[in-house]
Order: C-alpha cells, then structure tokens, then sequence
C-alpha cells in the first residue's frame, strides 16, 4: 500500500483494530447465530447509556413518582420520555459511526470554540452535579446495610477504578454491561410489591388517573424527563460508538443495541414506580433526599425486598458514576486535543485518566464533607438536564443533517421531524416550570381552567 | 511508519485492514473545516441560550429558597 509510509499507527488504532477484525469475522457468518454473535459484539454504547441514566437520582425520581401519584398517567408517561431519548440517542450513533468523531470535538470543529465552550460550561456543569448525585445514592443505598459514607464512596471508587484497569475499550464496557444489569432488580422489587396489574394496564391504555395540575406535578414531569434525557447521554454515547470503531456498516446494530437499551431501562423505570406506588399516600416523597425509601418499603415487602431496592440504588450510581466521568474525560480530551480512548494504555492516556478520576474523586469527596446542603444539588440536578436540553439538540440536529460530514447517510425528514418535536416539548416543559416558579397565581389559575 | 517502535508490521497491516482511513487516530488530528451558521440558526441558538440562563436562574433561585 502506497500511503502506509504516510500512516501514524498507535496502541489505541491496534486494539480497535483487534476488536474491528472480529465484527468483520462474525460478518461472514451465516444464520441465526453468526447474526446474534454479531449483535453481541456490536451492543454497548446504547445498552449503556441508557441503563446509565437510570443513575440514583433518576430512580429517586421513579421512587418519588410512584409514592406520589401511585400507578397511573405516569407509567405511559415514562414510556414516552424513553420514545424521546430513543429519538435524540440514534443520532449520535449515526453522527459517530459516519464521522469517527466524538459530540464536543464536532461541535467545536464545525461551529468554533465560541458554542463549544457554552456546549462544555453545561456539560461541565450538568455532569459534576450529576456525578455527586451518583455517589449520594450509593451513600444512601449502602447506609441501609449500615456501611458508613466514607466506605460507601470507596467502594464506589473502587468499582470504578477496577473497570479501568485493562486499559481495553471492550472490557471496560463488558464490565460496565454487567454491572448495568444489576438496574433490572427492580423488575422482581416491583413484582414483590404484588402490584394491581389491571390498574397498570388501565393506566397504559387511558393514561389515568391524572395527576394534578399545580407545581409539584410539574417538578416530577420535568425530574422524570430529566431522568431519560440529558445532555451526557449525547456526548457519551457518540465517543463510545467512536471509541467502540463502528462504522456506517454497523448503524442498524448501533439502533437495535439503543432499542435494547431504551426498552431495558424502561422496565427498571416501570419496576421502581410500581415498587414504591404502594407507598402512595402513605408516605411524604416531596424531598426526594429525605426520603427513606428502601426503610418504607420494609413493611410491605420485607426486608429482602426492601434489600434489593436499597443495592438497585447502589448499582444505578455506580454505573452512572463510570459513564458520567468517562463523558467527561471523552469531552476533555476530544476539546483539548489529546488522547482520549478507553484503548489507551496509561502512559498515553495520563490526562484522559487524570481527568475521569479526578471527575469521580472530587465528586466522592464532596458527598462525605459533613454539613453541606446537598439536598440542594438533588432537587435541582434532573432539572437543569432538561433545561440544558434543547441548545445542545439544536447542536445535534445540526450536526446530523449537515451533509458534509455525513456524506451518504442523510437524515430522514421523519427523523428530523421527531428530533424537532423533542426539542419543542423539553422548552415547553421547561417554560412551564418556569411560570410555576415566577408567577404561581398565573400557575394556579390555568390549572382551575 | 508507527509511532512506536513496538508496533510490528504484523498489527500494522492488521490496522490498516480492519480500520476505515478516518478511524485511524492520525486521521483524527486532521480539523474539520469550520461551518458558518446561517441566520435563523444563529437566531435559534442565541435565543436557547438566553432561555437556558434564564431558567437556570430560576432554577438555582427555587431550590435555594428551598433549602434554606
């Protein structure tokens, strides 16, 4: 080959390169199993990502809706904030798998540092609220077991660290796949509540009973769309498909692993709200920290279940700990300049690392200072994700129809049409909040309307 | 050429086989050219940021009231 004078070829090309030869191996295969191996080998980013942010404040969130409003119009609800996340989360893997390159470094490439700085001062931002949310869920979780919150946020760390140390894109996101299945135990905690099933059916088909109209319906609608869609999940999820090597070839598995994704995370989601909807009425969930849940369900499904509730949390910051910081990490190294891959042995990867620990680390240690209000970073984190929504999906359905560097894998209008509906929802959502806020008389007369 | 002397032709040739040009890592150093926005874009991102700043206001205003 003439140009191989001309190629750079690093640790990083070799490894994505090992785990490429592999998916081109499988695609030679014929058959029902060769199709599924191939699926195996290409699901990650989009399983991750969404099991990822079913993270702690999010099942707080599902907790909180369930002891609050019980089974009803929030059940469809939840399913359709997912529909909204399938949406907005395709794109990046069609926009990392045409462009090879990851959501912060498009954006400051194609549109300048001027928007990439505002894109990164609110992922920033968004993420480090978010990662000390992770590790007060894991402190809350592990202290129903009595483990004190300094050894609570080692052993997060810990978790954390081990998944880093191969130094392979592929096995830290095995890893982080195992430990994200861990969020489906909230699937047999649900069925422990003996939920009424034909008043969840009910609630599918009519999207009753309705809550009310007044403002903490609107917080937990703003925290539940929080819950699904957030900025991270855009930028995560185009620099693992990067990261991960796929191709325009591999788009479909890069749908069906989303799919996956959003349809597994969807029924923890479910599992969490039908858990705690025995709770309604029973117990105040209007502070989301206070709030014992696990402690309040030991009554009504023992202790065992009210167990597996309590390590669901654990799991669900550990895991959104992992993703979260990588994101930042990816982001960082993507403005920077310098390496950034989970394929990078730590030599040449320092300040990619350096910054994903230092992400997590400072976030831990934030949880253990005694005395400081974090109850405020709890109510506020699911709503800043929904404001900061929509400017970084104008950025994203940009970058998606922009035909020069998705040369041969065009947007559909269908799509488009549905990207745009989302942004329109999440500002409306947002306005509304807004006007619960500033103007509570308007507020409460509409709702008498 | 690589980077490292380490690397053997072995996995070099793998590389260059498997991986498409632009996922090569010295591909990714070659800049993107900048796109202007136009004006409606331009309208569409000002006027989201305004709304964001705005709410966030709002926002951080409400939970410290809350939590004080």
């Amino acid at each position: 080959m003439a140009a191989d004078d001309d190629v750079v070829v690093t640790h990083e090309d070799i490894d994505r390169a090992h785990d490429r030869a592999r998916v081109s191996a499988a695609r030679l295969g014929r058959g029902l199993r060769a199709r599924t191996w191939l699926l195996w080998l290409l699901i990650g980013p989009g399983i991750l990502v969404m099991l990822g942010e079913n993270d702690g404040p999010s099942m707080l969130s599902y907790a909180a809706t369930g002891a609050k409003f019980g089974i009803g119009f929030f059940l469809p609800f939840v399913v359709l904030t997912f529909g909204m996340a399938l949406v907005v989360q395709e794109m990046t893997v069609r926009l990392g798998a045409a462009t090879h390159r990851g959501h912060a470094e498009l954006i400051f490439e194609r549109f300048g540092p001027f928007w990439g700085w505002f894109s990164m001062i609110d992922l920033g931002i968004g993420n480090f609220l978010t990662l000390i949310t992770e590790f007060i869920a894991i402190r809350a979780g592990l202290g129903f077991f009595g483990v004190p919150p300094w050894a609570a946020v080692l052993v997060a760390l810990a978790v954390l660290f081990s998944a880093l140390l191969s130094h392979r894109y592929w096995t830290w996101e095995r890893v982080t796949l195992a430990a994200a299945a861990f969020n489906l135990i909230f699937i047999p905690v649900a069925l422990m509540a003996h939920p009424h099933w034909g008043a969840v059916g009910h609630a599918f088909f009519t999207w009753k009973p309705l809550p009310g109209f007044n403002r903490d319906t609107v917080l937990i609608i703003l925290s539940d769309i929080g819950a699904t869609v957030t900025p991270w999940m855009l930028f995560f999820q185009q620099s693992a498909t990067v990261d991960k090597g796929l191709t325009t070839k591999d788009i479909h598995f890069g749908r069906i692993d989303t799919v996956l994704g959003a349809g597994l995370a969807a029924a923890a989601a479910l599992g969490a709200i039908v858990a705690t909807a025995p709770l309604f009425g029973r117990m105040s969930a209007d502070n989301f920290q206070a709030a014992q849940f696990a402690q309040a369900l030991v009554p009504l499904i023992g202790r065992f279940g009210a167990a597996l509730f309590a390590l669901g949390m654990v799991e669900a910051g550990i895991v959104a700990a992992i993703t979260i910081s990588t994101s930042s990490a990816y982001a960082f190294g993507e403005v920077t300049q310098r390496p950034h891959s989970l394929n990078l042995p730590m030599t040449e990867g320092k300040s990619f690392y350096a910054v994903l620990g230092l992400c997590a680390v400072a976030a831990a240690g934030i949880v253990v200072i005694p005395g400081l209000p974090l109850v405020f970073v709890v109510l506020v984190v699911n709503v800043v994700a929904v404001l900061a929504m929509p400017p970084a999906l104008v950025f994203l359905y940009l970058l998606v129809n922009d035909k020069e560097i998705m040369e041969g894998v065009p947007s559909p209008g269908w799509m488009n049409a549905l990207a745009a509906a989302v942004v329109v929802l999440l500002t409306a959502a947002g306005v509304l909040y807004g006007v619960s806020v500033v103007a509570p008389n308007l507020f409460a007369w509409l709702g008498r309307l | 050429m690589s980077e490292h002397e380490h690397v053997s032709l072995a996995d070099t040739s793998l590389v260059l086989s498997t991986l498409e040009h632009d996922q090569l890592v010295s591909a990714k150093r070659e800049p993107i050219p900048r796109r202007r926005l136009r004006g409606w874009q331009l309208a569409l991102v000002w006027t989201l940021r305004v709304y964001l700043v705005f709410m966030l206001a709002v926002v951080f205003w409400q939970a410290w009231t809350a939590v004080r």
